[in-house]
């Protein structure tokens, strides 16, 4: 593919991908009482040895939501937070005093595993509109590992077929102050090329 | 930083990437069902670690660290080269987990471990270390003056193997 048609394809999923950022914004901003929103910071394509480099998610320990959408049509949609962070979210959506015990509770991981699902579902459901198919993720999983070895596993699909993934990068804010948040969209190669067509066909 | 770089000093084994080092270099990956491969020959000190990602590359193009049956070949090849012949190698494995719980996309923890064991048996080279499987990342620190691996699991203490 050359430069030109490579910077044609990543503006057109940069449009298709900032609509469906959007649409995750307002029901993140629905559920967190108008706190929290979202933006799509960048659409891009990583070489896979430079990908935790590239993202800036190397050993750090996170805590994740991971969201799977399987068969061809499918990919991996993680929801990151650092450990304060995600428990600051956890508190302020069950109304509770910040919890700092080591361990999280089932209740904090549920209110996060709940946000994953809310943020995912909106968002995927913006890019089945586009494709005329359903896009239903597996529930949400709850893990904390590091940045980088569940990254790899969510390219793992793309790595089979290329040395490079395509990855959506979104960036989160409360009342305009960045958050050290992150949500990875990584889709098949399946679904980003029916994207890509269904979308250049309605432009 | 290329797959099969000569880089002395690096930081961190990308996917794909193999990472040749001599004492007293270092060399760390992270990585979930992924695997790292070190091999490491105790007398010249020298030694390499791979972050294998798929256990055969089927005439598929990519970097050699990518693939387990063209990663070992050329390890061996090129650790030869500097004097460390496959009799006197030590290798050791980690790696190979179920990540997301064993669901969600392509799970080649197993096959990874099974094809890498297999291509070192065919080369005569007994694996002396594993730290295998489980559902968490792990992240490996190898050390080119003792050949040692260091194996951090989350809310687990370190095991060196």
């Amino acid at each position: 593919m050359t430069q030109t048609t490579e910077d044609q394809k990543l503006a057109v999923l940069n449009q298709l991908f900032t609509s469906a950022t959007q649409n995750a914004s307002i029901a993140m901003s629905r559920w967190t009482s108008g706190q929290i929103t979202l933006s799509l910071d960048e659409v891009s394509e990583v070489q896979l040895d430079s990908l935790p480099t590239a993202l800036d998610i190397g050993d750090d320990l996170l805590t994740m939501v991971v969201l799977t959408l399987d068969g061809e049509m499918g990919g991996q949609l993680i929801l990151t937070f650092d450990d304060t962070n995600g428990r600051q979210l956890a508190a302020s959506l069950l109304n509770r005093d910040l919890n700092t015990e080591p361990e999280w509770s089932a209740l904090e991981q549920s209110a996060l595993m709940e946000t994953g699902n809310i943020l995912g579902c909106a968002y995927l459901r913006s890019l089945a509109e586009v494709i005329d198919t359903e896009l239903v993720p597996s529930p949400p999983y709850f893990v904390q590992d590091y940045g980088a070895s569940v990254l790899e596993q969510a390219v793992m699909t793309q790595a089979m077929v290329s040395d490079r993934a395509l990855i959506c990068r979104t960036s989160f804010r409360r009342q305009g102050e960045v958050l050290s948040w992150d949500v990875f969209f990584v889709p098949t190669e399946s679904l980003l090329t029916r994207l890509e067509n269904a979308f250049v066909a309605i432009q | 930083m290329n797959a099969a770089t000569l880089d002395r000093k690096p930081p961190t084994v990308g996917m794909s990437q193999i990472v040749f080092l001599e004492q007293p270099e270092t060399a760390h990956s992270v990585f979930g069902s992924c695997i790292a491969l070190t091999l490491f020959h105790a007398r010249m000190k020298l030694g390499a670690i791979a972050h294998i990602v798929l256990p055969r590359s089927s005439g598929r193009e990519g970097q050699p660290g990518k693939f387990a049956d063209t990663a070992i070949p050329y390890m061996l090849t090129q650790l030869t080269a500097r004097g460390a012949r496959g009799s006197g190698l030590v290798p050791k494995l980690c790696g190979g987990a179920s990540m997301f719980g064993g669901g969600g996309p392509i799970q080649i923890g197993e096959e990874n471990v099974t094809a890498v064991e297999a291509l070192l048996k065919e080369a005569r080279i007994p694996i002396v270390g594993r730290h295998l499987g489980g559902k968490k990342g792990r992240r490996v620190t190898f050390d080119c003056a003792t050949g040692d691996a260091t194996i951090e699991i989350v809310g687990q203490p370190a095991e060196v193997i």
